[in-house]
């Protein structure tokens, strides 16, 4: 989302027009949300939503290697992800152009957090040349002013140098040949399972039928079989919630593998 | 004038500023609340000298705004969805003491946290004006002009300005930011009426407080002349003027057919209307921004130079149909040649009006005008 604006504030200073759609759901902290950003020399007008992108940029580095994330794109595009390979090993294959930047070290090293929205901003003003770098320092400090803006800036300027530059997509796998990514939006959601970093799992046998796991689960994710607990996983964005009511602890988070 | 990015809600709090309102009220509901606090930003930072009042919910916010007005205060107020429902009964007050208040409505619909009209539109009857605005911009300038008009001597009636939650509320886009000394020359201090002050006051003529319902109805139609005026002198002042304050018309000439949208969907319209123009169809737009009072003459004028008009609605009243399509079937009425209208409902609950939904919409409207038969007659898209 503050990528999103910041690539608008940038374009605005070159003189240009820009709209930065974020999407809102029921979001959970932390979860991957979609932001659109329309580009144009004269005042943007249409408000939808934009289903053919000409780039495709993934800040998440989960996301970065599914497929789907270049669904729509058009050919002749880019997509410019958050790994720490080289495009040629990446495995998304289509008519389309893959940048890669390992934007998660750079806001290690730099910001000593991974996040990332500012240094893959780097790597798009390079590959796109679509925002100079300069006014996306601007955008930065006008934003974060202070330590923070210069150490932001910082992983700019080192994504600007470190991203490897666009080559054809040339992995085995295509887009459209799985689900799409399941990110929030104020439209109506299929999954939320692509938001989880832990899943909760519940122990059966210890479970006394209390139902309050049921009640509380703010998705409406889990239904009572046999009054025992069942949990519907597209539905559970795991919040952990379901967890801390069971009062016999018959519920435990289990990280997500990849 | 600065030129800025911005989020819809920052529009509107910036216009709160450059409005200088004193009193501010709000209770904060998704999408409205960061209108909230962009001004206790601007309050905090001293750039705005306002009294911010925390309140326990929207019935205390419109009563509080209410009585802020009463006692001679600029007021602003900002709600959505649910919590502009909850302030219903204090609003016909409001109107009914015919207090200047003006209101931001950041569009959820009734039916979830999507947006659509019917949250304000459930307050057609209360005697406020009602205004939807299609962008950042339009947010910023349309609450500044109805603070000149709400507070005009000749109207004296609340305005609630509404624009779409999540679509703008949180979209960022560039804005021109007026400078304040041309909003102060544009906007005089406000002159509370009648004064409240013990000296002042006659108790005998508080009845007159009250406006009764036909002198009330009566105000809010000729608040069109006052619309009409505000937004051709705001043309001329700011270079940005809103068709006539009314509706706005967008290569409507030498149009056999109209569509008519209201909100963002005039703005995604705009584009559908340039595709299907350079497809050589002769077909335009017309933007309803005032649909309180409600434009009959500029829809008279309209029905009778075209012979099909479609109303697009983003909102359904119950059992009765669209809001605007029923009031301009019903404006075209009294012509001796009536164009066919047909009606739209889009986007309700959120869903989202592409481009091309719009494009069909108005196909299917010029097939109507050209006397092709077109089913069903009403429409959700
Ligand atoms: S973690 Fe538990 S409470 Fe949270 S969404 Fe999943 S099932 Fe529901
Ligand atoms: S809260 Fe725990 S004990 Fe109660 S029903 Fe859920 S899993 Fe079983």
């Amino acid at each position: 989302m503050t990528a999103s604006r910041l690539i608008a504030e940038a374009v605005a200073q070159e003189g240009r027009y820009a709209q930065a759609i974020p999407m809102y759901g029921t979001e959970r902290r932390g979860a991957p949300v979609t932001a659109y950003v329309r580009i144009d020399g004269r005042p943007v007008r249409r408000r939808d939503l934009v289903h053919e992108p000409d780039i495709v940029i993934v800040i998440d580095p989960i996301l970065s290697g599914k497929p789907s994330v270049a669904a729509g794109l058009k050919s002749g595009g880019l997509l410019l992800l958050n790994l720490p390979k080289p495009p040629e090993e990446v495995e998304i294959g289509g008519d389309f152009l893959i940048s890669t930047v390992d934007a998660t070290t750079i806001a290690l090293e730099t910001l000593r957090r991974p996040i990332t929205n500012t240094a893959i901003l780097g790597a798009f003003s390079k590959v796109t040349g679509i925002a100079k770098l300069e006014s996306l320092k601007e955008a930065i400090l006008h934003r974060f002013p202070g330590e923070i803006g210069e150490r932001n800036v910082e992983a700019l300027r080192r994504a600007y140098k470190e991203v490897y530059p666009p080559k054809p997509a040339k992995g085995p796998l295509r887009p459209g040949e799985e689900e799409p990514p399941h990110v929030t939006g104020y439209g109506v959601l299929k999954s939320v399972a692509d938001w989880r970093v832990f899943k909760p799992v519940v122990d059966l046998d210890r479970c006394i039928s209390c139902r309050f796991c049921w009640i509380y689960c703010p998705e409406t994710a889990i239904s009572l079989v046999d009054e025992k607990p069942v949990i519907d996983y597209d539905k559970c964005k795991g919040c952990g919630i379901c967890v801390h009511e069971c009062p016999v602890k018959a519920i435990e988070l289990m990280r997500e593998t990849l | 004038m600065t030129l800025e990015v911005m989020v819809g809600n920052k529009a509107a709090a910036t216009a709160a500023k450059l409005s200088r309102v004193q009193v501010a009220v709000a209770f904060p509901v998704t999408p409205q609340t960061t209108i909230v606090e962009y001004l206790n930003e601007f309050i905090t930072s001293g750039e705005m000298d306002c009294e911010f009042i925390n309140v326990e919910g929207e019935l205390t916010a419109q009563v509080v705004v209410q009585t802020a007005s009463r006692v001679g205060a600029r007021t602003f107020c900002c709600t959505s969805g649910p919590g502009c429902l909850y302030m219903h009964h204090p609003m016909h007050d409001t109107s009914s003491l015919r207090l200047p208040v003006v209101m931001a409505v950041v569009h959820r619909g009734n039916k979830g946290m999507q947006p659509d009209h019917t949250d304000l539109m459930s307050h057609i009857m209360t005697g406020w004006m009602q205004w939807y605005a299609e962008n950042n911009q339009e947010v910023l300038d349309t609450i500044v002009m109805a603070y000149r008009v709400a507070e005009d001597m000749r109207v004296r009636i609340p305005v609630a300005v509404g624009y779409d939650g999540y679509i703008l509320s949180y979209t960022a886009e560039p804005v021109d930011v007026p400078e304040q000394e041309e909003v102060d020359d544009f906007l005089p201090p406000y002159k509370p009426k009648p004064s409240i002050m013990p000296e002042d006051l006659d108790l005998r003529r508080l009845r007159w407080w009250r406006t009764p319902w036909e002198e009330h109805h009566k105000a809010i139609v000729e608040a069109k002349e006052v619309i009409k005026e505000v937004n051709e002198e705001f043309a001329k002042r700011f270079g940005r003027g809103y068709g006539n304050g009314l509706v706005e018309e967008y290569r409507c000439e030498d149009a056999e057919a109209v569509v008519v949208a209201m909100g963002t969907i005039a703005s995604t319209a705009r584009d559908a209307i340039d595709r299907l123009r350079a497809e050589g169809k002769p077909i335009g737009l017309v933007k309803l921004k005032c649909l309180v009072p409600f434009p009959y003459e500029e829809f008279q004028r309209i029905g009778s130079e075209v012979d099909a008009v479609g109303m697009i609605d983003r909102n359904v009243c119950l059992g009765v149909g669209g809001v605007a399509y029923t009031l301009i079937r019903s404006a075209v009425y009294d012509l001796e040649e009536r164009p066919r209208v047909l009606g739209f409902h889009a986007g309700l609950a959120g869903k989202e009006v592409k481009v091309s939904d719009v494009e069909r919409m108005a196909e299917k409207t010029l097939k109507a005008a050209r006397g092709e038969r077109v089913s069903p007659l009403v429409e959700w898209i």
